[in-house]
């Protein structure tokens, strides 16, 4: 079989390849520490310009420029460009782990979540997810000079992780079994030929586990909070924005492409396993003193809102799930960004009721923390609420009424963490004014556009909703009815 | 007319003007920060005079329709527009969040940038909860509320504020929860938003009876019905003034309005189902909460108790289904927001001096305290429903109506006058009547900006009192139009 090479269409991976590698060899020799940092910074910004330039088409027949990876891509960029803003006012706070290889890692693993999108096939796919998640493992324990437990929690994910793999790869013995195939678009045309149904619904279990230990689902949740509280804050951020989009957008495009007319039987074993996501991430997270523990409760739970769509098996629902992670993306970066300047004011700031009465001493960043906090709650007029709206509106139009209200109902359990947060915040006691520390643009970009976008989706959330929609449909009708 | 000028939505954004200026004051300016929240809500309020004055009661429909398009893909348009029903509500919004500005004047002293960008917040959902026309965006509005109320009440409020904020946000946000289902369901069914075009579609019985439950839930929270009342109380006595003002007189009337707006226009099948259930448990709130509220030794949780009995009144009156008995309902939420708002800018008046809500502090305030004893006496009588005052005009219709359509829930309701009655002469008696006590000589007498405040309301009072039939012309031909589904 001929392979055609069109290296065009991977030019900007090459890019990152190059360029992270070379942040590896030079880091060293470099005296000026912010340079790491620039250096990612424009080579993001010239990675989102590249986007619209590439032309669309195949480099072999596994890896695709296309609407749908170009728009998840378009979202990884943006997203890990305003990380890296959070990675740059961290690091400058934490000069012992201030090196260019954190940025180096970062490319890395953004290079392998741009994979696992653009993957057409699943070994494709398994590699990309294997690059997102190995330089996260590294990025974990880099945090051991602060927190002794770092360790503890990258060893925990690189154990799930390695679990995670084994199910990816059962389920592709599973599918070339059936198939003789690695590639989507084959796995679809010979799905009617499958006989043992029984067979290719534990392929797709297993498959949906690999993805779910990625995500942090239920029953595999366990070890998200050790994780996330051992990370560095920005990695953190990087964990439960930018892997669990990845995730999550690799995932519906195995889904769409190669098991749509299966979509009616994933529910039968989602359902539970989605509810008891939502339910557990939310009751857990009320008790949880330590603010990033917390967020990591609620970050199961939010991926359970982002698999409702899913259950909902139809397929803007798919597209819905999509931008419910989208919208976590940037309310979960926008927090974050504001937990490394309570990072940088004082480390005790990360205890929940050591924010007694801040409000009164930061009162602008206090009230990002509201928007923030009212957007993961869901509340209009904030994006949160939004991104919910459509998930739960897919959820009904795919008749899974009861799913819905009950999903609704545990929302309600799940506002009390961020009103928790909030009540002392506001409504408590000032013991001591902290001392002041000076924001800087690495504080203000992340945060002030995030506020922004956090609000604008709120108030106009058709503006990506329906873009990402719109996407899935083009992209599933060039890929199968122009032929 | 001038329909095509937007009026309804500057007068829902206008106060947007503030929340910006206000975001670019200097947190220790306070007076400032004070004036031009005093200034765009004055002047949000002739807007909404302005719009009254051009509304023409003799249209059924909406007036000054404002429709875009909001998201597309879902069918939703921004949709405003006013008819007699909702018209009475938008002066009500922006007078009380004027008289809100002015009432904490003085009481707010801590975070006061906070405190009116919240009020300024408020105004813009709670008017937008009366002028929207499509359920995605009401539903948006009536969300939207609860953050600067969580914040109102938790903040500024009184000793056992968190509990309070905390009960009232889930409270809320827990009925609120099957109502989005509903209105997700609805659109499921019919693929629109727009109230319009959902009046005249038809549900199979079971359905409709699901949805129409769906919807009195998240109402009957905020209305509220016996029995999810209980954060009422709670709420009303820990938040400050103005978040009490805001509560009965705006929050609680959202409920109301809401039935009137939505369960009987687009359920008429499951509404005239549920009437008995609800007639019962409207006359539950009236007896329970007045019984109960002779029990209360705090001020603001007996005129909080009071405001579960009036609702009990409005509620059996929207649910009697006739013209009478709607209009006095939709009046007596006026008046209620009118009478109860300035009942608890009284309290809040005599809090500031002697900061503590116990009946038993007080008494012989008549001698120490004279003018603020005949304000209180007003609004006592008003709430009582004395003839010359509003009260009685909304709770004549009632009965009136109520006796139309079921004679025993008339009689039993009633009862509810006395018991209105009774307990409202007897805090009248306890606070100001029998020997002064010797530490409520001296009060420092009542500032410009509080009676500024007050007397306003007590214009109200007799206006509506006096001269009803202004305010029951505005909203008839509505009334008889919402009533024409029943036929």
């Amino acid at each position: 079989m001929f392979l055609q090479l069109n290296f065009q269409q991977i030019f900007s991976e090459i890019f990152i390849i190059i360029g992270a590698s070379l942040l590896f060899l030079i880091d060293r020799f470099v005296k000026f520490r912010s340079y790491a940092f620039i250096f990612t910074l424009f080579l993001l910004l010239f990675l989102i310009v590249a986007l619209f330039l590439t032309p669309f088409g195949k480099f072999t027949n596994s890896f695709s420029v296309d609407f749908y990876s170009a728009t998840i891509k378009l979202f990884l960029y943006v997203g890990t460009l305003f990380i890296v803003f959070v990675f740059y006012h961290f690091l400058k706070n934490h000069p012992p782990l201030n090196y260019g290889e954190i940025y180096g890692l970062v490319l890395f693993s953004l290079l392998g979540a741009i994979i696992a999108v653009s993957a057409l096939d699943l070994v494709t796919m398994y590699l990309g997810i294997e690059l997102l998640s190995i330089p996260v493992y590294f990025l974990i324990a880099a945090n051991g000079r602060y927190l002794k437990a770092s360790p503890e929690g990258a060893l925990k994910y690189f154990i799930v992780g390695c679990l995670s793999s084994v199910f990816f790869w059962l389920a592709i013995g599973v599918f070339y079994y059936l198939f003789g195939t690695f590639d989507l678009k084959n796995i679809f045309l010979n799905l009617n030929t499958v006989s043992q149904k029984g067979i290719l619904l534990f392929g797709l279990l297993a498959l949906l586990t690999a993805f779910s230990i990625k995500m942090a689902l239920v029953p595999f949740h366990m070890w998200g909070p050790d994780a996330y509280q051992a990370a560095p804050i920005p990695v953190t951020a990087f964990l439960a924005g930018i892997v669990k989009l990845a995730a999550l957008s690799a995932l519906v495009k195995v889904l769409v492409i190669a098991f749509s007319p299966l979509r009616f039987d994933l529910p039968n074993f989602l359902i539970p396993i989605v509810l008891l996501t939502i339910l557990i991430g939310n009751v857990l997270a009320i008790k949880q003193d330590d603010l990033i523990r917390m967020l990591a409760y609620s970050s199961i739970a939010h991926a359970g809102y982002a698999f409702l769509g899913i259950l909902s098996a139809e397929f803007y629902g798919y597209a819905f799930a999509i931008y419910y992670m989208v919208v976590y993306l940037f309310t979960i970066t926008g927090t974050f960004a504001i937990l490394s300047y309570f990072c940088q004011v004082n480390r005790a700031y990360l205890s929940i009721p050591n924010l007694s009465g801040l409000s009164k001493a930061l009162p602008s960043i206090s009230l990002f923390l509201l928007i923030f906090l009212f957007s993961l709650a869901g509340v209009p007029p904030t994006a949160g609420f939004m991104a919910k709206f459509y998930v739960f509106l897919s959820l009904v139009k795919g008749q899974q009424v009861l799913v819905g209200i009950l999903a609704l109902l545990f929302s309600v359990i799940g506002a009390y963490p961020y009103l928790r947060v909030l009540k002392i915040m506001y409504m408590d006691p000032l013991p001591q004014t902290p001392r002041k520390a000076s924001y800087g643009l690495s504080f203000i970009i992340p945060t002030y556009f995030t506020v922004f976008i956090v609000i604008i989706l709120g108030l106009f959330p058709n503006l990506i909703a329906e873009f990402i929609q719109k996407t899935l449909f083009l992209y599933l009708s060039l890929l199968y009815f122009h032929f | 007319m001038g329909a095509d000028f937007g009026l309804l939505s500057l007068i829902l954004w206008f106060p947007l003007i503030g929340i910006i200026l206000l975001f670019f004051i200097d947190r220790k300016k306070n007076i400032t920060i004070k004036t031009i929240a005093l200034i765009v809500t004055l002047i949000d309020f002739f807007l909404s005079l302005y719009l009254l004055y051009f509304f023409n009661p003799n249209v059924p429909s909406f007036q000054f329709v404002e429709k875009k398009n909001w998201i597309p893909f879902l069918n939703s348009y921004y949709h405003l527009g006013v008819d007699g029903i909702s018209i009475l509500f938008i002066p009500l919004a922006t007078l009380t969040t004027l008289l809100c500005i002015l009432i904490s004047w003085y009481s707010i002293k801590e975070k006061v940038k906070e405190f009116y960008l919240a009020l300024l917040f408020t105004n813009i959902a709670m008017v937008g909860v009366f002028l929207a026309l499509d359920l995605l965006l009401f539903y948006f509005f009536w969300e939207a509320i609860l953050i600067p109320m969580y914040l109102i009440i938790g903040i500024w409020g009184g000793p056992r504020r968190i509990y309070s904020t905390l009960k009232f946000f889930l409270y809320t946000f827990f009925g609120s929860v099957f109502l989005l289902i509903a209105i997700i369901y609805i659109y499921h069914l019919h693929g629109t938003f727009d109230y319009q075009l959902l009046i005249s579609k038809n549900y199979s019985f079971a359905v409709e009876k699901l949805l129409f439950l769906g919807f009195l839930l998240a109402f009957a929270v905020k209305v509220p019905m016996w029995p999810v009342h209980t954060w009422l109380p709670d709420a009303h006595t820990e938040a400050p003034t103005a978040g009490s003002v805001i509560l009965a007189g705006i929050l609680i009337k959202m409920g109301g309005y809401g039935m009137v707006r939505f369960l009987l226009p687009l359920f008429p099948n499951a509404s005239q189902y549920f009437i008995p259930l609800i007639l019962i448990l409207s006359v539950i709130a009236i007896v329970y909460a007045g019984l109960a509220c002779l029990w209360q030794d705090d001020l603001k949780r007996l005129i909080a108790y009071s405001s579960v009995s009036h609702m009990g009144f409005v509620t059996l009156g929207i649910f009697s289904l006739n013209p009478v008995a709607i209009k006095g309902a939709i009046l007596q939420m006026i008046n209620h927001g009118i009478v109860t708002g300035a009942l608890f800018m009284c309290v809040g008046v005599i809090y500031d001096r002697t900061h503590t809500r116990a009946i038993n502090y007080y008494g012989g305030l008549a001698s120490t305290f004279p003018l603020y004893a005949a304000f209180f006496m007003v609004f006592t009588l008003a709430s009582i429903g004395l003839p010359g005052t509003n009260g009685f005009i909304g709770e004549f219709l009632i009965l009136l109506g109520t006796f139309l359509s079921n004679k025993v829930m008339a009689a039993l309701a009633a009862s509810g006058v006395i018991i209105g009655a009774a307990y409202m002469l007897y805090l009248y008696k306890r606070v100001f009547f029998e020997k002064p006590k010797s530490h409520l000589y001296g009060l420092e007498p009542m500032k410009l900006a509080e009676l500024a405040a007050i007397i306003p309301m007590v214009f109200f009072v007799f206006l509506i009192g006096l001269y009803p039939k202004y305010f029951l012309d505005l909203m008839t031909s509505s009334v008889n139009q919402v009533l024409l589904y029943f036929q």
